[in-house]
């Protein structure tokens, strides 16, 4: 589980910190930081993973407007396989001719306060499981150490860091930007979720997750009865949905998953997310998921999200501007209110125990008096 | 009730009320979709206050709709340091103050007062000796009721032990009134 986010220098977020828990619901003006810190947490993922180098992933127009330190500083603190981890990141954006490329100042890995990695000015230290000294070499600086790692018997520690990385889950979902086809499985989610076809391909290997997702699906879209790929070509396969009449179950009528209504996309997606991650130590970290939804759609999917995490079974870090998911989630602890005058960086407060005005809170923050008492 | 089809609202002072009632009505076949819950947002005023501001609101809803819809209230407050009794008539006088009549016997209203608090409750279906007086520990985790509540829905239809707090007697003949 994520514990700890530290970032500076990046955009309006300067010294950084927050401490997460099991379910976290981000709050705040349009503006004060929510969605940055879920585009960090994206860009660090793309970095270990070594989807590209730094300078595509890391620009210098992402520096604190107000700052002039080149450095920027990204810090996680994972907890799982027995201990802590903590990931550290710096990246150097500096001046290259005519051009301001990044590179890595220092990347760091340590398990429980001992280290596994250290990548410091083009030189690489690992350890091993044991924390003795391993192999040292000159490396690129312009990217990530970690995906270049080949998982042996003694650096299990760093492999499980390294897969943990890929669990996490960060989108806004967009009904309308997902494709309805799939040439091929794919393992991760794109940001907007485009690729939720892709990725149900490769849920598809696992039948006892699609079991219960479908069961789950049936009592939520009426007269749902399964999903099928239907091939379209040598790879390509279009996701179909079939639907039985209320009076005749035999007679299933079928649906390209673009035919249906971006609410019920929606639905598909959200319940996906819940149902096929759970207990594998996901983080999921979603934008506004209640967009799309039906009013009457909402809160049972959150009381089972809360339930999962509640029982460890997953992580949320939600943002929300919804009524529905700020009066439920907030009967207990888990609110953080972001905020940031013009120019300077942003504030977080944990909703705390401090309201005694009898009013739910999403009407204290359609009021400004949440923001006005922050 | 038809329970999968009824319609039922939970209002209730905290998490671990809701839980409970959730966990509740779901092995008793409530259909989990057509419930919904209101709860107090953390750190605003006293939980059993709460409950009672909103009860006058929730049961003119039930009223004004309970003739065209399968809906049912579920109210869930602390007796604390009152009686059962107490607390319920604290009720009626919330719906008397708003020129409303008392809650009556033909209404799926029901009111469950656990004394001194849910988790009294919680704690006896976990097989430990309680009185009603005394404050017990709040749960680490609401869900570690689950198996209590579960076990719990079994002992309501077939009769409680003797030795189950009196409020709870009286919540499970509330129970049964209103199924």
């Amino acid at each position: 589980m994520l514990k700890r986010i530290y970032i500076d220098n990046f955009r309006c977020l300067v010294n950084f910190d927050l401490s997460v828990d099991a379910i976290n619901l981000f709050l705040g003006p349009n503006g004060a930081g929510k969605s940055t810190v879920f585009d960090v947490l994206r860009k660090i993922q793309a970095f270990v993973s070594g989807d590209s180098k730094a300078d595509v992933i890391f620009k210098s127009v992402d520096c604190t407007r107000w700052q002039t330190s080149p450095i920027q500083t990204f810090e996680l603190e994972i907890e799982g396989n027995g201990g802590k981890y903590k990931y550290e990141l710096a990246i150097d954006n500096y001046k290259d001719k005519e051009r301001i490329s990044a590179r890595v100042e220092y990347e760091r890995l340590w398990f429980d306060n001992q280290p596994l990695i250290k990548f410091e000015s083009g030189e690489v230290q690992l350890y091993r499981d044991n924390y003795s000294e391993g192999q040292n070499y000159s490396f690129a600086w312009s990217q990530s150490i970690l995906p270049t790692i080949m998982p042996r018997s003694d650096n299990t520690k760093l492999t499980w860091f390294k897969q943990r990385m890929e669990r996490f889950i960060i989108v806004q979902i967009i009904p309308t930007m997902m494709d309805d086809d799939s040439n091929r499985e794919q393992m991760r989610l794109s940001a907007r979720m485009e690729n939720f076809v892709s990725w149900y391909r490769y849920l598809s290997q696992d039948q006892g997750k699609i079991f219960e997702l479908t069961n789950a699906l049936r009592e939520i879209l009426d007269g749902f009865a399964y999903f099928k790929f239907v091939e379209a070509g040598q790879q390509n396969r279009i996701l179909k949905l079939y639907f039985s009449g209320e009076s005749d179950k035999s007679n299933t009528l079928e649906y390209r998953f673009g035919e249906l209504s971006e609410g019920q996309r929606m639905l598909i997606a959200l319940y996906t997310l819940i149902y096929c991650t759970q207990s594998e130590d996901y983080t999921l970290c979603i934008d506004e998921p209640e967009n799309f939804l039906a009013l009457a759609e909402i809160q049972p999917w959150l009381i089972k999200l809360y339930d999962l995490c509640s029982e460890k079974k997953t992580q949320a870090l939600l943002i929300s501007h919804h009524p529905e998911l700020i009066n439920y989630l907030l009967a207990s602890p888990v609110g953080y209110w972001f905020d940031r005058q013009s120019n300077t960086p942003v504030r977080v407060k944990r909703i705390g125990s401090d309201n005694d005005t009898g009013l739910p809170i999403s009407e204290l923050i359609a009021r400004g008096w949440l923001r006005d008492s922050a | 009730m038809t329970q999968r089809k009824v319609r039922v609202t939970v209002l209730c002072e905290d998490r671990q009320q809701e839980v409970f009632a959730r966990y509740f009505l779901e092995k008793r076949g409530f259909h989990p979709r057509k419930i919904r819950y209101l709860l107090l947002p953390k750190g605003t005023q006293s939980g059993e206050q709460y409950v009672r501001e909103c009860y006058r609101t929730e049961v003119k809803a039930y009223r004004s709709n309970k003739n065209h819809l399968s809906i049912a209230l579920i109210v869930l407050i602390d007796a604390d340091n009152k009686s059962v009794a107490e607390r319920l008539n604290q009720l009626d006088s919330a719906l008397e103050d708003d020129s409303q009549a008392k809650r009556q016997e033909h209404e799926k209203i029901a009111v469950f007062v656990p004394k001194r608090n849910i988790e009294t409750w919680i704690h006896y279906l976990q097989e430990e000796t309680v009185d009603e007086e005394t404050a017990y520990q709040k749960l680490e985790k609401e869900g570690d009721c689950k198996p209590g509540v579960e076990k719990l829905v079994n002992q309501c239809d077939r009769g409680l032990a003797e030795d189950a707090p009196p409020s709870l007697h009286t919540a499970c003949s509330e129970w049964q009134r209103i199924i």
